[in-house]
């Protein structure tokens, strides 16, 4: 059986004012093979400007529902600080919308970084929290965005709007009863 | 591209659960709410996800195959973008699928092996050969009309990268559809060459299309079931009468035949109803013995196999760059 390797999670900014969010994940070799499978997966269409990825082995996830069961005591730590990105899913309506990038804390663990994302972000209307450290991000870099992105612009066919048919077919209609 | 919802046996649905979690599992769907990987969820509510999820991934993988194989002979060259973008679509639904199957614990290599050797399912139409042209037309017309009913009600499924999977792949099946629309159009309206052509595509992807939504209610025990957890809300029979209402009004609007001589128009209920459907052919197709079920998979083995030198140089590029920091 062939290993399809690690899998990374993706995380994808399509507006200048809207956060990353996760889009899913590919599986890769390396975070820069990650980075352009993400490309092909996620980005075949307008617009992005921004991705992420980080292996999911580095993602540490709780739900509302687990996160309520938790039993804070037993968070170990480890030795040194570091900066953690804090995601959440913040609606159940927008149904294309996961874990959304919220900000980032300091800490000496994945279980650490949990506890203090939530002292910081507050867990009401919070229905995922995921925690990744920092260094475990590859990004895609500002000079890679025309060649990464740009051709995704100039594709305009893949888009529905491209095709009149409801047009067309409001047309042969008002033909036919004629 | 895909529909065709298999049936299943889903015995008594979490017949260990505990009966708490399992009043307050099925308590959060009846709010709306969607389950997230890591919520508590019946094993059977798993299960169920884990084979229509994978199915479904391997319906768009293999959906590749029938206009791929068009691609060097497309008539111009925006059809031929247009066609070569529409299987790269294919491809990443196929990949959005198999991450929301890996969220609830099936690992890629397996799913893969599945359909690599025969033992996974997938929907049958792509079993059917595409013969001319207008068949790449008839295709996203009907075939990924069909499916777009299916994921629009998937779009709204209680388990949440499902549901989020799907709502990528209805909005990029938008495009599928009504290139195929324009294409048909066209060739409907068209010299009587083209309109042959578009009634011949016709004539042959009907009955292969009403199959894609599967077998008759009667026959599927485990709808109600799987409406229950917010998984299935329409039924076969329900979305396959929609697909029809509005298919066959659009049909005769540009002037194509429906094959089916049974066909009527029910005053009394505003439906159109159809003939007999050839559930034989149905289960032959799906057991392996369709027209080109031996082909799809040969060429998808193949497909892996020559990707092999790719894999390896990609893994020891991989190492090589670990091993130089």
């Amino acid at each position: 059986m062939d290993t399809q390797w690690p899998r990374y999670e993706v995380f994808e900014k399509e507006r200048p004012d809207w956060p990353h969010r996760n889009a899913g994940s590919v599986h890769a070799p390396d975070a820069e093979m990650a980075l352009e499978n993400a490309r092909d997966v996620f980005v075949r269409r307008p617009h992005c400007l921004s991705l992420w990825v980080a292996p999911a082995s580095e993602i540490f996830s709780m739900t509302a529902e687990q996160l309520a069961g938790f039993d804070w005591r037993s968070v170990p730590a480890g030795p040194d600080s570091e900066p953690y990105l804090v995601f959440q899913k913040q609606t159940q309506r927008a149904a294309e919308t996961f874990v959304v990038h919220v900000g980032e804390v300091e800490a000496r663990s994945h279980a650490e970084a949990m506890s203090h994302a939530v002292e910081k972000f507050g867990s009401g209307g919070v229905f995922v929290w995921w925690v990744c450290p920092a260094r475990a991000v590859t990004r895609s870099e500002e000079s890679d965005v025309s060649a990464m992105f740009a051709p995704s612009e100039s594709k305009p066919y893949r888009q529905p709007h491209f095709y009149k048919v409801i047009a067309q077919l409001r047309e042969i209609k008002s033909k036919a009863s004629e | 591209m895909c529909a065709n919802i298999l049936p299943t046996d889903i015995t008594l649905a979490s017949q260990n659960a505990d009966p708490a979690k399992l009043a307050a599992f099925e308590a959060r769907i009846t709010r709306g709410e969607k389950i997230e990987p890591g919520d508590w969820m019946p094993a059977e509510y798993r299960k169920q996800l884990v084979r229509m999820i994978s199915q479904h991934a391997h319906s768009e993988y293999v959906g590749m195959l029938p206009e791929g194989s068009w691609i060097t002979r497309a008539p111009n060259l925006r059809q031929k973008l247009v066609l070569i973008a529409k299987v790269q679509d294919e491809g990443g639904h196929g990949q959005y699928l198999y991450h929301a199957a890996e969220t609830l614990g099936a690992t890629r290599e397996e799913m893969i092996e599945a359909l690599l050797n025969g033992r996974a399912k997938y929907s049958s139409i792509f079993n059917y050969p595409p013969l001319t042209w207008a068949d790449m037309g008839m295709i996203g017309w009907l075939v990924d009309g069909a499916a777009i009913k299916n994921q629009t009600m998937l779009a709204h499924c209680s388990y949440g990268p499902y549901s989020r999977a799907m709502v990528r792949i209805c909005a990029e099946e938008s495009f599928h559809n009504k290139q195929g629309k324009e294409m048909i159009y066209r060739y409907a309206l068209g010299t009587p060459k083209q309109k042959a052509m578009a009634q011949d595509a016709l004539n042959r992807w009907w009955w292969p299309t009403l199959m894609m939504f599967g077998p008759h209610d009667s026959d599927s025990p485990n709808t109600p079931q799987l409406a229950r957890w917010g998984i299935k809300t329409k039924s076969n029979d329900e979305l396959r009468q929609e697909f029809v209402d509005e298919t066959i009004a659009e049909a005769h609007l540009v002037g194509l035949t429906i094959p089916d001589p049974d066909l009527r128009y029910d005053e009394a209920s505003g439906h159109w109803l159809i003939g007999k459907i050839d559930w034989d052919e149905f289960w032959r197709v799906v057991n392996g013995d369709g027209p080109c079920n031996k082909e799809r998979l040969a060429a998808r083995n193949k497909a892996h196999d020559d990707g092999q030198w790719v894999r390896e140089a990609l893994a020891a590029y991989a190492h090589k760059s670990k091993s130089a920091i």
